[in-house]
């Protein structure tokens, strides 16, 4: 009659041992399922509501396992990888998951059949080690000693990424624009110095890039109307001065004791106004543009003298209009013809231009161009969202692609190839490797196998196809979207960076062996104002 | 429940209703060891390099994926009294070494199983306790003369990279089978660089810093020193080499004054000169550093937009830390003063870098501030998920520990289970001479062991009783034999299976700490006893209602 003993808090939730890690396993293929459909080019479009209603479509794995709100554990891993894979190289996001729910789903029967867990983890790392190996194997290295090589290679691998996004048809359009967007950055190609602004109506091809600047019209005073809308090589200044009547300083008094001392402090608030005013006219400056507001005052006062002003411009258009215009963000009004530092900026042109709806600011041909803006058209919001989505993916491949040289053959072909060296060396093993590591190697398949159930193809006809063609050594026949066949990618110009692959083959082979070693979890009840006591745990009750 | 022991009359009766207690053999000792046995089968499985992982979801929905033992009894909320003891013995360890803490826990269990056979025999916890303490006295005694004789003094660590690095490999195999040989050399190289040349100087181990950024593979981890910081710059400035630094604790910005106070202007002149001083003034401030040569300002507060001006027409980079602790590891790494106000530091207060640079790592923005001479060296976690980042941590934070434990004392002992077994035969020799009663418990404590070994093959998958009975006829020749587990070899051509028998420990370079041990096994035994030294519980009633108010102090007049 021993009473059982209640060691944990009541309520907590223990389950453990062959079923835990079987079940875990289910959990992350269910997330797979969800997602499989949107590989390839020929993937479909996932609409996802949220809980406030909000509509989202994509096709991008990352947004839409982050949008799904998972909630169980070890699926939640795939959600980290997916980030992971986002956060590194920006896209094969869908692959990541995939992958790794078909290594889990091979380890099944092994685990089934009573292999123990760390066995298969050993087997996974060593195959993993091998397959990035085997990838920095075979990667072709171009060389990019000019322009024009560099950006075939950058627009191709561009395009690769744009084809399996809902923006496919217009791939080579949008490749030549997000190649182009990035070759203008700095050597550190900071992502946020290329601006997207997304402008509801109008047709996809009516997307353009901006080499400089360009921001949606700020809210404006009277006098804006008279201001001149275009000026050739304007003289910019970058204010972060408030232009309008206002307290010098929030605690200061004044105590005065006659009238007259009274309409000299009203006379030197406005002269205060006017000599900042008045400094930026005789600094000759064309354009104003101020992180605070410009008041009617203001407005007015640089309407009259021919000066364009925009005030409570966004910091960051600020912060690129610097970069790409040269000059400095002003805190002061002192000092401003300083040999020092270069305070103003210029470019070719500055135009206010109508697109849409909606009015823009245009900063174009400027000398230090390190910056790059895109201005998206379509028409619904989900469909610039979506498309927005995409070019950050492919923007992100091209910086990769920028920085590493290497590229492998995409669809299917790089997996193909992986998985017959695995095979092959699978079968020089003696031990229980051999089983596990071929198991692996078949996960690979499931990428072309993928693309081509999306397709609608016959999967089995065509990766007999790929096989075959493989053990002939012809490394990178994938699967050709077009003509339902296998194809040689690497002349098909289908290419993907090498560091894309190696990541995705880390990530998910991390993610597999995290969720393989995993045989107990405990899950203790969310705290509340219960207090715990002893007796109970005791069971004296 | 046991019903049919007596209860003192009256007792329950003193007390409150509601009140529980209980006490004798059967309540409360034979219970109170069944929950630490309890206890231990839930970390049993996670004991070694074949360990496996447990997911811990604790009370604020946080997801825990690890086989520290540490890590989960403080996730899983321990209630039960007898096995919070048990609890507290490891958390002691990770305290005093860090490492060992499934050691403590398993230990203890077991001792206590142990105990439980001899209590039900008919002896008494006190001669049981006895024994067991005569038989910890010895075991401490035995210890040192396990020790494998590797030339690792205090003095000379610097000089034995390899047999360090080996060191700490056993502590993260344990964690992380796989990648310790890879871990285990960067960690070593970390500690090794800012342990001074004079190594009689302690090893903090808050020196050794971790950056986790998700993204890439683990193998893709590397070493700086100096310190890494998420964080991204002020100023328009992003690179700066042999930089002169400058730190300060308060805001850069235009002073305030603490007490409240208003600007009195009496004439409108006043008031337009106002603001063109408070410019002057702060570009006064800033030319000063500049002045000085210095080209880094490192901030624990806010920099004011003006001051940022000035700071960039200076060409000075800005740094903006958020934590204190961030700002004092800073100013350790480039040896520079903290200044607590916006002022010129001496030459003395300037602090000097290689270079500091923001770069781009994955999708995070790090400033990194490199350092070779740096007392600070910081490792830079790659891994794929959250959960493998944070169990990396835990496995690099261990190692750094054990590495602190080395500084103290470099005793070195055969590990894999080696120690253990020689330990059980020689106290079994030993109990054989004892006269007393406490012969059979110091025969027990000997037997316990054997577990160590025993669970390391089974958790990887082999009989047990046959690698103990090949470890015990081993252990007549070579007092070094242990369980090994084969090494796969990263080279694709070999294809060796992963091997899992007997070997020589010394020989497979297997070392353990004899602090970790030393404590382990005496921590473990003082818990033991203390559990079983118990032989009444006496719990007050639980205070019922809602839970009291905090703002009690409103109605003081009553």
């Amino acid at each position: 009659m021993q009473p059982m003993i209640i060691i944990l808090k009541d309520g907590t939730d223990s389950s453990q041992g062959k079923s835990q890690v079987l079940s875990n396993i289910s959990a992350c293929q269910a997330v797979t399922e969800a997602i499989r459909t949107t590989l390839g080019p020929r993937g479909m479009d996932k609409l996802i509501v949220d809980g406030r209603g909000k509509a989202t479509i994509s096709n991008d794995g990352a947004t839409i396992l982050k949008l799904l709100e998972i909630i169980h554990p070890a699926a939640r891993t795939l959600v980290d990888i997916a980030k992971s894979q986002d956060a590194e190289v920006g896209d094969g996001t869908t692959s990541v998951v995939l992958l790794t729910g078909e290594i889990l789903k091979n380890a099944r029967t092994f685990i089934e059949d009573g292999m123990h867990p760390t066995i298969i983890i050993r087997a996974i790392r060593k195959a993993t080690a091998l397959a990035t190996k085997k990838v920095k194997e075979i990667a072709v290295h171009i060389k990019m000693d000019n322009i024009k090589e560099q950006r075939a290679l950058l627009e191709k691998c561009a395009r690769t990424t744009l084809s399996s996004k809902l923006i496919a048809r217009q791939r080579d359009f949008f490749s030549k624009m997000v190649v182009d967007s990035v070759l203008m950055l700095d050597e550190l190609l900071p992502l946020n110095m290329i601006g997207m602004k997304k402008v509801t109506g109008g047709s996809l091809e009516e997307s353009r890039l901006v080499a400089g600047v360009a921001f949606k019209k700020t809210f404006s005073y009277a006098g804006f109307e008279m201001q001149q809308k275009k000026y050739l090589k304007p003289k910019i200044a970058l204010l972060n001065i408030e232009l309008e009547l206002k307290a010098e300083r929030d605690n200061a008094e004044i105590r005065l004791d006659n009238v007259a001392e009274y309409q000299k402090i009203v006379d030197a608030e406005w002269s205060i106004l006017y000599n900042k005013l008045e400094k930026l006219h005789a600094s000759g400056v064309n354009v104003v543009l101020s992180k605070l507001p410009i008041g009617d005052v203001a407005t007015q006062y640089f309407a009259d003298r021919d000066m364009f002003c925009a005030g409570r411009v966004q910091e960051d258009d600020l912060r690129r209009t610097q970069k790409a215009c040269g000059g400095a963000i002003i805190t002061t009004i002192e000092n401003l013809d300083d040999k020092v530092q270069q305070v103003f900026g210029t470019c070719e042109l500055f135009e206010e231009t109508q697109i849409g709806s909606e009015r823009y600011n245009f900063f174009t041909g400027c000398p230090k161009a390190k910056t790059a803006t895109m201005i998206l058209r379509g028409g619904a919001d989900q469909f610039i969202d979506e498309v927005e989505r995409s070019l950050h993916d492919a923007i992100m491949i091209v910086r990769r692609a920028v920085k590493n040289d290497s590229i492998v053959a995409g669809g299917g072909a790089i997996e193909m190839a992986l998985s017959r060296t695995l095979r092959d060396f699978s079968r020089t093993i003696p031990g229980k490797e051999q089983l596990i590591i071929a198991a692996y190697a078949k996960a690979f398949e499931v990428i072309p196998r993928q693309l081509c159930e999306n397709a609608g193809f016959d999967a089995t006809n065509i990766l007999n196809k790929l096989r075959q063609k493989h053990a002939e050594n012809n490394i990178w026949f994938g699967v050709d979207i077009m003509n339902e066949d296998v194809t040689d990618n690497f002349i098909a110009a289908v290419w993907e960076p090498a560091v894309v692959k190696i990541n995705a083959i880390t990530a998910a082979s991390e993610a597999a062996c995290l969720i393989l070693s995993v045989d107990e979890t405990i899950k203790v009840p969310k705290s509340s104002a219960e207090p715990s006591n002893a007796a109970k745990a005791m069971n004296m009750v | 429940m046991a019903m049919h022991v007596p209860r003192a009359p009256g007792f329950a009766s003193m007390m409150k209703e509601g009140a529980k207690y209980t006490h004798g053999l059967e309540e409360a000792v034979y219970r109170n060891i069944n929950a630490c046995k309890e206890l231990s089968e839930t970390t049993t499985s996670s004991f070694g390099p074949n360990g496996l992982n447990k997911m811990v979801i604790n009370h604020i929905e946080k997801l825990f994926v690890t086989n520290d033992a540490a890590s989960i009894l403080r996730e899983i909320d321990v209630v039960h009294p007898a096995a919070k003891i048990l609890m507290l013995a490891s958390d002691m360890q990770e305290k005093e070494i860090g490492d060992g803490t499934n050691y403590v826990i398993l230990f203890g269990a077991k001792l206590l199983e142990n105990a439980e056979s001899l209590l039900r025999m008919g002896l008494s916890p006190s001669e049981i306790t006895d024994g067991f303490n005569l038989a910890l006295k010895k075991t401490l005694e035995l210890l040192p003369t396990f020790e494998i004789k590797a030339n690792l003094t205090k003095e000379n660590l610097r000089d034995n990279e390899p047999i360090v690095s080996k060191v700490l490999q056993t502590a993260i195999g344990s964690k992380l089978f796989g990648y310790h040989e890879f871990l285990g050399e960067l960690v070593t190289k970390a500690c090794l660089t800012v342990t001074g040349s004079d190594s009689s100087a302690s090893f903090n181990v808050d020196n050794v810093r971790i950056c986790k950024i998700l993204g890439g593979g683990l193998f893709q981890s590397t070493m700086i020193p100096g310190m890494v910081l998420k964080r991204e710059v002020e100023s328009e400035i992003t690179r700066v080499n042999q930089a002169r630094i400058a730190v300060f604790s308060c805001p850069i910005d235009i002073q305030v004054t603490e007490t409240k106070g208003t600007v009195l202007l009496k004439s409108a002149d006043e008031l337009l000169a106002f603001s063109k001083d408070e410019e002057a003034s702060i570009e006064y401030q800033i030319k000063a550093l500049a002045d000085m040569g210095i080209n880094v300002i490192v901030s624990g507060g806010k920099v004011g937009e003006m001051a940022l001006h000035f700071l960039n027409k200076y060409k000075i980079m800005t740094v903006r830390l958020m934590s204190k602790f961030d700002l004092r590891r800073v100013a350790k790494t480039i040896d520079a003063v903290v200044l607590p106000k916006l002022r010129a530091p001496t030459h003395e207060e300037i602090g000097a870098c290689d270079s500091i640079y923001v770069d781009e790592i994955g999708e995070t923005h790090v400033i990194i501030f490199k350092h070779e001479k740096s007392h600070i060296s910081t490792i830079i976690l790659r891994g794929s998920t959250d959960q493998i980042l944070d169990d990396c941590e835990r496995a690099v934070d261990d190692a750094v520990n054990n590495f602190k434990a080395l500084t103290r004392d470099t005793m070195l002992l055969p590990g894999g289970g080696a120690t253990e077994i020689e330990l059980a035969s020689k106290l079994s020799e030993y109990a054989r001479t004892c006269p007393g009663i406490e012969q059979y418990a110091i025969q027990r404590f000997a037997e316990t062991f054997e577990f160590i070994p025993k669970i390391l093959a089974e958790n990887s998958g082999v009989k047990s009783t046959e690698i103990l009975a090949k470890l015990y006829v081993g252990h007549h020749d070579n007092p070094n034999l242990g369980f090994v587990i084969g090494q796969i070899q990263s080279e694709a051509t070999q294809s060796n299976d992963i091997t899992y028998d007997t070997g020589d420990v010394k020989l497979n370079e297997l070392y353990d700490l004899y602090l970790t041990k030393k404590w382990a096994i005496l921590f473990a035994t003082k818990a033991a006893c203390t559990v079983l030294s118990v032989d009444e519980i006496i719990c007050a009633k639980p205070a019922g209602g809602p839970k009291p108010k905090e703002n009690k102090g409103w109605d003081n007049d009553d």
